[in-house]
């Protein structure tokens, strides 16, 4: 988001998922579509087959990696030194589109300054990519024609996240490829609707619509329609601020709406360490998580398939979602629970339906506000941009190279590569990786409840470990070992697959008994404050008796479900 | 599942809850409960295909317990030690509502963090969540778990 | 020739959609009767270092699980390769025989209902079968791995579909030759 904010003026997919099949090259950077997005390893499949070359750019041999003309297999952490080398080749050789540079980027000479140190020759000392395989990719790159970068969580889940993304949107700057179908960068995201809770604003530093809480104007207009004396003028703490800051004694309640930090928050200990120490948490969910466990009241919510909105697809497009089937129980849906607290608080609120809440925020956001819900119903998908009654929307960004920076121009940027906060050493030899499970999703309440799913995988999920380290340590494939960090030690099954590579094992993040997070550390990018889900060192202890090992695994499983289905009789 | 019976089910329109490619999709209801998922031909980013979730990941609608069980009543403990009490919506919304606004006049509405969320909810549920951060408890602490 | 069902591994994204809509297809309970122990699918994705893809039988035309069956409980039937199951003894020799690990042995359940009236009780009653795919057979909707797979990477394979990749091979081959005496 940060990232291509910067240099773009928008955080988001610059192309659309249906346009990614029709590139004439694809650029593939830590991203592992065929378990993130599997609806988008399709379009990937398409696009090879109508003739696109494929680059991909993982230390894992993934789906993508294994159809592609070229893979470039880098080692964890490196991503920085690799996307300056990218920018060098395509300056050095002469690949880029010198008057698209001159005439839609700025910020060229010093980009170059920093990029020229990082010669293919020296990045491969950091990534140990082969510098002709650098040159090679990027060759294949520049003279594509149309091409088409994606990337995803290996380069978003790092200390150094916000300056690699600016990194990649510099390469399609430098080569021209923004402003026409099928080229562009795009972050695929994570979770359905981080697209659409962007788009809304649950954000500390602007209103729906991207309007800045420190523009003044902006504030007058949200205070004028919502009816408010004044609204905050100050950016807003993050998610990631709570445990440093419930440790400093400034943060006291914690209303927590559809989420479980518990679980899907790096260093798992320090988070729960926080809900202790606050003196209210409010927990707004549909079921019992972990995070419930520590709330002091539990709000019943409704949840997809009882209830019906707007979400937005990771390439802006916003689609109704509809109620199937009447929900179970006393429960309701997040607005009406919002609407009887504010009502509470004494600020009265009260809508008939998510119709009449749509329709007050497009009216304050001149970005979707010709996005009705008529709209919507009629053509089944409407992609932001959509100002006025008669646009269709906007499947690309940037038409005629117009970038949504103050300048109107694309800023390329490069910064020195800095390796991870937590090194391997003798004690812990091993570098740390999350990664996702095609067939769970985040913190698994919903599809760890799904038959299929659960049937496919469960507890205490696995741990992907290359071939050679398995034989060093005595693991054989499907045995339960432990895997500990400087911050916590987990069971888990080994999964011995060449597909990963030596040095590095890869978890998902679903399990509570294998749950990775118990060992991830907090190492927080500076801007984006995301924490580096993607490496962290770890040792592995096997464990001679497996016959125990598997009770254990039961026992404690029964134990975790016992006590989540206690308060709930 | 007997085939026959499609002309009596009901189809509904949707998008997927999971990854954010957008999918599109008929949840086919029979009875008041949903009995299978269908792609929809028309849909912008999937053009009728689905992936395992989306064939697969419905039923947790009808309480499995599979994992963990729904909530279905408001709950609430007086105490951190105490265990929790089904209560009624008037009692859990004054209860945090008295509290929050108790935080907000002893520590100020900064000292209070609120989240949208990035999963079933919806864009509306998030829109009055933000208002709700903003307008009634007077802060911009309000963020979700995934930002970059 | 028989008709079987094949995957491309340069589509397979090794997702196991496939895996669930086999398991749906044979059996009675729907979705909410799937659990880990009898996941018994009749296609397994596969994934080496470099290969994804779902394997399965190939209904082979000289079957060598038909060949070494002792109760002929394996027959050709609408051009491809069935199991009868009231035959089968569960002796593993398909199993053993089958080039692709295609065959699997499962141990099945099921309630059966003896006596009348006061006497009447259900038992439980185990049996060991030899599995494999059998197309759907029953299904007019023929193949459910195939339907459900997003990126398309099953098909069927006839003698239909067969005749016409052959017939595109020989001109492709035409075409060359005419390419190398011009």
């Amino acid at each position: 988001m940060a990232g291509l904010a910067a240099t773009l003026g928008n955080g988001a997919m610059s192309n659309s998922i249906p346009e990614i099949e029709d590139t004439k090259c694809l650029f593939v950077f830590g991203y592992n579509a065929a378990d993130s997005h599997p609806i988008v390893a399709r379009r990937i499949v398409r696009a090879r087959e109508k003739g696109a070359k494929l680059i991909v750019v993982d230390p894992r041999m993934t789906e993508s990696a294994r159809i592609a003309d070229l893979w470039l297999p880098l080692k964890n952490g490196s991503n920085m030194a690799l996307v300056n080398a990218f920018a060098n080749v395509l300056i050095e050789e002469g690949l880029c589109n010198k008057d698209y540079v001159a005439n839609y980027t700025e910020g060229f000479d010093e980009y170059y300054k920093m990029v020229q140190k990082y010669t293919p020759e020296y990045a491969e000392k950091i990534s140990g990519v082969p510098a002709k395989l650098i040159r090679e990719a990027m060759r294949m790159y520049a003279t594509a024609g149309d091409a088409f970068i994606l990337y995803g969580m290996g380069v978003t889940q790092f200390g150094q996240a916000v300056d690699v993304v600016k990194g990649l949107s510099g390469l399609a700057l430098l080569t021209g490829n923004y402003g026409r179908p099928a080229v562009g960068i795009g972050p695929v995201r994570g979770q359905n609707n981080v697209q659409g809770t962007c788009d809304m604003g649950t954000l500390p530093n602007v209103f729906p619509g991207y309007q800045k809480v420190t523009d003044p104007a902006v504030r007058a207009k949200f205070e004028k329609a919502w009816n408010v004396p004044q609204l905050p003028d100050q950016v807003g703490r993050m998610l990631t601020d709570v445990v440093h800051l419930t440790r400093e004694g400034k943060m006291k309640a914690f209303y927590i709406m559809g989420e479980d930090p518990v679980q899907t928050d790096a260093d798992a200990a320090s988070v729960r360490e926080a809900l202790k120490a606050m003196e209210l948490v409010i927990v707004q969910d549909i079921f019992m998580n972990k995070t419930a466990l520590h709330a002091d009241v539990i709000l019943p919510a409704t949840a997809w398939g009882e209830h019906e909105g707007v979400y937005s697809a990771a390439d802006r497009g916003f689609a109704r979602f509809r109620k199937a089937v009447e929900p179970k129980g006393d429960i309701k849906t997040d607005w009406e629970i919002l609407s009887m607290m504010a009502t509470a608080m004494g600020y009265p609120m009260k809508y008939k339906n998510t119709e009449e809440i749509w329709t007050e925020m497009i009216g304050l956001c001149p970005l979707y506000s010709g996005a009705t819900y008529e709209k919507l119903e009629r053509l089944g998908s409407v992609q932001w941009p959509c100002t006025t009654a008669e646009s269709t929307g906007t499947p690309y960004l940037y038409a005629g190279n117009k970038f949504d920076t103050p300048s109107g121009k694309g800023l390329l940027f490069a910064a020195e590569w800095r390796p991870p906060m937590e090194q391997i050493c003798k004690d812990y030899p091993l570098v740390l990786s999350t990664v996702r499970e095609v067939g769970h999703y985040s913190c698994r309440t919903m599809t760890g409840n799904c038959a299929a799913l659960q049937t496919l995988a469960d507890e205490p999920g696995y741990l992907q470990i290359h071939s050679s380290d398995a034989a060093r340590y005595g693991i054989e494939d499907e045995e339960l070992l432990w895997i500990a960090s400087r911050r916590g030690r987990v069971l888990t099954r080994a999964q011995v697959t060449d597909r990963a590579n030596a040095g590095t094992v890869y978890m998902t993040y679903q399990w509570w008994i294998g749950a990775c997070n118990e060992l991830t550390a907090e190492n927080l990018d500076p801007i984006s404050k995301t924490p580096e889900y993607k490496y962290c060192a770890v040792k592995l202890e096997p464990i001679k008796d497996q016959v125990w090992a598997e009770r254990y695994l039961e026992e404690e499983y029964s134990k975790l479900r016992h006590e989540l289905s206690q308060p709930v009789r | 599942m007997g085939k026959g019976i499609i002309a009596m089910a009901e189809k509904v329109l949707t998008v997927c809850p999971y990854c954010g490619a957008g999918c599109q999709f008929y949840l086919v209801v029979e009875n008041g409960s949903i009995v299978r998922a269908e792609g929809y031909a028309q849909g912008r980013t999937n053009q009728g295909e689905l992936c395992l979730k989306g064939h697969y990941g419905w039923d947790f609608l009808n309480d499995t317990k599979r994992l963990t069980p729904r909530l279905k009543r408001p709950l609430l403990r007086r105490s951190r030690d105490a265990e929790f009490q089904e209560v009624s919506w008037y009692e859990a919304i004054n209860f945090a509502a008295t509290r929050l606004q108790e935080i907000k006049h002893k520590y100020g509405a900064d000292s209070i963090m609120l989240t949208g969320s990035a999963r079933g909810p919806g864009n509306e549920a998030n829109y009055v969540m933000q208002k709700f951060a903003r307008a009634v408890v007077g802060t911009n602490n309000v963020d979700h778990c995934a930002r970059v | 020739m028989n008709t079987f069902v094949i995957a491309d591994p340069a589509r397979c994204i090794g997702c196991r959609t496939c895996e669930v809509a086999c398991v749906l297809a044979h059996s009675t309970g729907g979705v909410a009767a799937l659990s880990a122990a009898h996941f018994i699918p009749r296609l397994t994705v596969v994934r080496t270092a470099r290969v994804s893809a779902p394997v399965q039988c190939h209904q082979c035309e000289d079957a060598p699980c038909a060949a070494v069956c002792s109760t002929n409980a394996i027959t050709f039937t609408s051009n491809s390769v069935q199991v009868n199951q009231e035959r089968c003894v569960g002796c593993k020799s398909c199993m053993i025989a089958c080039p692709y690990g295609a065959m699997d042995i499962v141990t099945t359940e099921r309630v059966e209902r003896t006596g009348s009236g006061v006497n009447e009780r259900a038992v439980r009653v185990k049996k060991v079968e030899a599995q494999k795919c059998d197309l759907c057979i029953t299904d007019p909707t023929g193949p459910n791995c195939i339907r459900v797979c997003p990126t398309k990477a099953l098909r069927v394979v006839d003698q239909k579909s067969a005749d016409a990749s052959m017939r595109r091979r020989k001109e492709h081959a035409a075409e060359e030759s005419a390419a190398m005496t011009n």
